[in-house]
């Protein structure tokens, strides 16, 4: 299974690792190094890891460290308009509907080390899906609006998907996600909504919850395979590798999350972003998290698409054949995870006759 | 390099330009781009390679049949366009303005005041003002009378230092001041005017070889002087108390709000280091003596 990862890659995968990777690198290194970390959206994590060791930090040379001290300045605003979103959200919900915070907003909310320079595009909320017109309700009331406005994408996010389409209010920078589960309806990774409700804790002094530690490890590795959104897929993975380090090194604990795992039907998800975390990040895994290895072949496509598709390029690398194959297929796969075959020709079908009806019309 | 291989270089691989505060990589392919550019960048030094290069821009001609019928303007930035197009003949003042746009955008590490910046030796005066109130005409007609320029538009505040960086970029004058920058300085270096932009008209002044061979020199703040301009106003410098002052530079500022604290202390100490003054004018002639006297009156002055 050799891969060929481009040097700037190697070093910026090596940095996330082991801070003191930085000694080797000259100035001309780290451009291609501060690019492909912006792309990922992961720069000011990358400052914050180094600024935590004076000497990497003095090591960064001065052009290079000015990007990302202005990345971790972008990142601390950001983690201050998300506190102060939670907290008018706070008000604007009925104090009877359960919230759940789920993601960067819960990474926060908890003081989680990762959170340190993570960049949230948006804010996500769960609630129980007898919940969701009340609160969908209560926060169009407030300004909310969705983003999506023709009736069969609406149509599909109602029937099909776990989340409301995305939400924006005037003036607000954050977007907001109002789902009432952590994997898609049809998705074939179901989490027991009864089990999932069951394990929330709430947040000290707040009406806000998380979900059990277990469960957000696990909808990280949902959300890393199963998000179009190709190009923040390297912090998700930073995520799941933060998550995994900080887990007890406890065997009760680790049996406890692999029966989860399978209890959820998540193990081909989990098999795969245990093995990128390893691959990539070095991350330590203990034996007991692992599940049974997929097939031989699935495993040899997601060997050849996963790199072509989680790790970031520079914007003037051209998407070779291989890549831009490998970004069609990642997106069927996406499709094919989130709908039954079924609806999923139903849904290409539908689509593909509505493209080909709007370009008449212009 | 030769002319010809400038233009070359500028269309394939692109060609760096040192701003002082950041490094650019600009790349075009629009005829009526490059020979401007040129010309009003004609004393910077242009480079193939650069150990950092901060920004990858393009401004690049339109796609398919566009680009042949109906040429435009394209401005990219790592590969991606941010805003609308603009028509081909006005692709300079479009890259003036992305290029703005993205450092305005990216570099949260400074404190980035909306302002001109102008030095004498390591004494810099502070311009700090709303647009329309000839901060850029004051600029100019300073950097022509032997003032060194750091930049028109930002004034890029080092928080740590408290000092301030070159953003040297050319001047961009709008409207009538054009007219009377060529007046005040007959030899002033003014590219062509673009009309009807979202300014309105607008021209180029290049900056000097001075400003240019300084690019690196910080400067630390002597005198801030909030500028008005008043037709037939006689010369008139009010005292503006620090707190005053710490408003009117917090509000003329691009990130203020985001860099929270971090804005706030560096905005302070810049308001509590150096006096600031409410200045209404009306000749550069005069503005442009009073102002020396006023820069380069030694630290421990009347006001100091």
């Amino acid at each position: 299974m050799a891969e060929r990862i481009p040097r700037p890659l190697a070093h910026l995968l090596a940095i996330l690792q082991e801070p003191q990777h930085v000694q080797g690198l000259a100035l001309s290194d780290w451009e291609p190094v501060i690019r492909l970390a912006r792309a990922a959206r992961v720069h000011a994590t990358l400052g914050h890891r180094l600024m935590a060791n004076p000497d990497c930090w003095a090591a960064v040379p001065e052009q290079p460290r000015g990007h990302l001290e202005a990345a971790m300045n972008f990142a601390a605003w950001r983690r201050h308009l998300l506190d102060m979103e939670l907290r008018a959200l706070d008000a604007q919900l009925p104090a009877e509907i359960e919230v759940v915070l789920i993601k960067g907003a819960a990474y926060q909310a908890q003081h989680l080390p990762l959170a340190e320079g993570r960049l949230s595009a948006d804010i996500d909320l769960l609630v129980r899906r007898a919940d969701l017109d009340a609160a969908e309700a209560t926060l169009v009331e407030a300004g909310w609006r969705s983003t999506v406005t023709d009736p069969y994408d609406q149509r599909y996010y109602r029937e099909w998907s776990h989340e409301l389409p995305p939400m924006q209010a005037e003036g607000h920078a954050l977007e907001l996600d109002l789902h009432h589960g952590i994997a898609p309806v049809t998705s074939r990774c179901q989490p027991d909504p009864g089990v999932l409700w069951a394990g929330r804790q709430r947040l000290p002094d707040s009406r806000y919850f998380v979900l059990d530690p277990m469960d957000q490890l696990i909808h990280a590795v949902v959300h890393l395979f199963q998000d179009t959104e190709l190009d923040g897929r390297l912090r998700d993975l930073l995520d799941i590798d933060a998550m995994l380090r900080a887990l007890p090194d406890d065997g009760e604990v680790q049996n406890a999350l692999a029966a989860r795992v399978a209890m959820f039907g998540a193990e081909v998800l989990f098999w795969h972003a245990l093995d990128a975390c390893q691959r990539w990040l070095g991350t330590p895994v203990p034996a007991a998290l692992w599940p049974a290895p997929p097939a031989q072949l699935p495993r040899a496509v997601m060997a050849w698409m996963l790199p072509r598709t989680l790790l970031p390029r520079l914007p003037e690398a051209r998407a070779g054949l291989g890549s831009s194959i490998a970004e069609r297929l990642a997106h069927l796969r996406y499709h094919r995870m989130r709908m039954p075959m079924g609806l999923l020709l139903r849904h290409s079908l539908a689509k593909g006759w509505r493209r080909l009806q709007l370009r008449r019309v212009r | 390099m030769t002319d010809e291989r400038l233009v070359r270089a500028l269309s394939k691989d692109g060609l760096c330009i040192d701003y002082g505060a950041c490094v650019a990589r600009v790349r075009s392919d629009v005829p009526a781009f490059s020979q401007r550019f040129f010309q009003l960048y004609r004393h910077f030094d242009l480079f193939a390679r650069a150990p950092f290069v901060d920004f990858h821009v393009e401004v690049s001609r339109g796609r398919g049949l566009r680009r042949w019928l109906r040429p435009q303007s394209r401005f990219l930035i790592d590969r991606v366009q941010p805003f609308d197009p603009f028509a081909a003949s006005h692709a300079l003042p479009h890259y003036e303005w992305g290029l703005n746009w993205s450092f305005a955008q990216r570099f949260n590490q400074y404190v980035l005041l909306h302002a001109g910046v102008l030095a004498l030796g390591d004494r810099a005066l502070i311009l700090p003002a709303i647009p329309g109130s000839g901060k850029s005409t004051l600029t100019a007609a300073l950097m022509l009378a032997g003032f060194r320029l750091l930049s028109d538009e930002f004034g890029v505040l080092r928080p740590r230092q408290g000092d301030f960086l070159a953003m040297l970029k050319p001047v961009a004058l709008k409207n009538a001041s054009i007219e009377v920058i060529r007046r005040f300085s007959p030899g002033a270096e003014i590219g062509p005017i673009f009309a009807a932009t979202r300014k309105g008209d607008v021209a180029h002044l290049a900056p000097d070889a001075a400003s240019v061979a300084a690019v690196h020199q910080p400067a630390r703040p002597a005198v801030i002087v909030f500028p008005a301009w008043r037709e037939g106003a006689a010369l008139d410098l009010q005292p503006q108390a620090p707190e005053q002052a710490f408003t009117r530079l917090a509000f003329n500022s691009f990130n203020y709000g985001l860099l929270g604290r971090i804005g706030f202390d560096a905005v302070a100490d810049l308001a509590a280091a150096c006096p600031a003054y409410q200045l209404t004018y009306s000749s550069l002639d005069e503005v442009v003596s009073a102002l020396r006297s006023l820069v380069s009156a030694p630290p421990g002055g009347a006001n100091g």
